[in-house]
């Protein structure tokens, strides 16, 4: 069955499985459906803020998950994805209902930093800054 | 949304950016929103909260004031 629902599951369920984002064209061929229609259907969801495109039409954001490399990486075991932000990053634990860490830097000196997620407790000193209000987040998505 | 060792390096990058402050959380309570928020984000059923249920949550953690209203 190709809907909406559908393939964002499908989007979400490829990006666990290989931390990577699929084409269009690879879901186009996983539903058995054209590009043009993947398409139409990614660019309803990226209107509706389900999802944010890149300008190709590809996946950039699955939120909390990036399709591309960001400052932000969750690591599981031996694995790893990109969250789009700290807040982001700290929900592809959130998403995946497992204990991890958020490997990432203190964006004003740039010395590393660790948020490790151990039963649901995160113990961390430093402070997490959110600079647009929340009525202004998706002004610009990709700054915010 | 970044994360900073201190308010001294907030500064800095606020200053360099040229940008006022914003809102100021802790990782623990940034944790215990990116739960509530993605937790349920591969549910099948999974629909986007509206503006009050957003803001149920957010006062729920106490994010209150006009920085947190969606609308």
């Amino acid at each position: 069955m190709f809907d909406d629902s559908t393939l964002r599951l499908r989007i979400y369920d490829e990006i666990v499985r290989t931390s990577e984002a699929p084409s269009v064209a690879a879901l186009a061929t996983q539903f058995g459906v054209a590009v043009e229609d993947v398409s139409a259907v990614l660019r309803r969801m990226h209107n509706a803020h389900l999802l944010v495109l890149q300008p190709s039409g590809e996946v950039l954001m699955a939120n909390p998950f990036s399709a591309v490399p960001t400052p932000f990486v969750t690591e599981v075991g031996d694995r790893r994805w990109f969250g789009n932000c700290i807040w982001d990053a700290l929900g592809i634990l959130a998403t995946l209902h497992s204990n991890g860490r958020v490997l990432t830097s203190c964006a004003g000196c740039g010395d590393a930093m660790t948020l490790e997620v151990r039963d649901a407790v995160l113990t961390r000193d430093g402070i997490v800054h959110f600079a647009l209000p929340a009525r202004r987040w998706w002004d610009d998505i990709v700054f915010n | 949304m970044l994360l900073f060792r201190s308010e001294e390096q907030l500064g800095r990058w606020c200053d360099a950016w040229g940008l006022p402050r914003g809102a100021i959380l802790s990782p623990a309570i940034c944790w215990a929103l990116a739960r509530e928020w993605y937790q349920d984000r591969r549910d099948p059923n999974w629909r986007r909260r509206t503006v009050d249920e957003a803001h149920a949550l957010f006062r729920q953690l106490g994010l209150t004031g006009d920085f947190w209203k969606l609308n």
